[in-house]
């Protein structure tokens, strides 16, 4: 016999992805999944970003690795709250794991939470985890064909950073030529150029974050 | 691995509600922007069914094209080459609406 099913194979994960939503509106967390393949900047973008929002946002991390907890322990040193998750084998966080991690984090301490997610510009694009907005970086040595070979992670960013642009000049990478790409999978894409060794483009994605938070809970809240 | 996982759990589900004994055979339908892989999909979903009403169950899949319309003139077209302009009156204000599901359609059991 035949049985109609039509059920979406993400569902369980969606399910328990609305349930940690639900914890963050509670909390007043604006959520951000980070994305990007290992090695863009994604732990020194942190870093970064922590210096420049003492004071106004509160951070905090959940760090996804396969192994060590080397992000974490690169984070606390910049006060950060960050909970590692070390996935084993898993190439990708999902809406479960999240939800393991949220009471080793104080929400009500922290405004907004990263989700650094495992280094691949695959599996991560396709589990939600509780996020209002994805983000990725795409770093200068990895090439500008690279929205071409993974649009769905790029498909569904709404912010690309790029990433190690003070090495532009020691590649044949073609700053345009990535624009071009990435708008052409997701013409709705916003794009920040940035260096995180020698802070171009640091304060744009600070304003850029700033103005999330306040867009979502309002412009007389913190920052 | 955890796609396969998911296709079994919906599988079985849907079987056992329908008090079917043996699933025969699954059919995904999987849209191209998903990147599925199908010979590693199907490597990972014989596994996950090993001990399970859905063990040796044939797994097909159904890759969906990419679908665009447009938000001015209603036209649907396929998306090619990830270009989202609509081919009639140039527009680009471009829904997706196809090719972006993962869902198992159905399951044939017994």
């Amino acid at each position: 016999m035949k049985i109609n099913v039509m059920t979406d194979i993400l569902e369980a994960n969606d399910r328990i992805a609305a349930v940690n939503r639900e914890v963050f509106e509670r909390h007043r967390n604006l959520v951000l999944n980070l994305m990007s393949s290992p090695g863009a900047g994604k732990t020194t973008l942190l870093e970064r970003t922590a210096q420049a929002l003492r004071d106004r946002l509160r951070l905090g991390v959940i760090v996804g690795d396969i192994e060590t907890t080397r992000d974490t322990d690169r984070l606390e040193k910049y006060g950060l709250p960050a909970v590692q998750l070390t996935t084993g084998s898993a190439c990708h966080l999902d809406a479960n794991m999240i939800s393991y991690a949220l009471p080793h984090i104080d929400l009500g301490a922290i405004d907004v939470l990263v989700i650094e997610n495992v280094g691949n510009l695959v599996c991560p694009a396709e589990f939600k985890v509780g996020e209002d907005l994805k983000i990725m970086i795409l770093s200068v040595p990895e090439g500008d064909e690279k929205p071409l070979k993974y649009p769905l992670m790029f498909r569904e960013s709404s912010l690309l950073l790029i990433n190690k642009i003070d090495l532009l000049k020691y590649t044949n990478f073609d700053l345009d030529e990535a624009k071009a790409n990435a708008r052409k999978i997701n013409p709705d894409l916003e794009i920040i150029d940035i260096s995180c060794v020698t802070g171009e483009g640091i304060p744009q994605w600070t304003a850029w974050l700033t103005e999330c938070y306040q867009r979502k809970f309002g412009a007389d809240s913190r920052a | 691995m955890a796609i396969a996982r998911n296709i079994v759990d919906i599988a079985v589900a849907a079987a056992t509600g329908a008090n079917a004994s043996r699933i025969v055979r699954v059919n995904v339908l999987a849209g191209q922007l998903r990147g599925i892989m199908p010979a590693q999909l199907i490597f990972c979903f014989g596994l996950m069914a090993e001990n399970t009403i859905a063990s040796g169950a044939h797994l097909n899949l159904e890759i969906t094209p990419l679908i665009g319309r447009c938000r001015q003139c209603q036209e649907d077209f396929p998306v090619k080459d990830y270009s989202y302009v609509c081919p009639l009156c140039q527009g680009e204000d471009i829904e997706m609406v196809g090719g972006t599901e993962l869902r198992v359609r159905d399951i044939e059991a017994e």
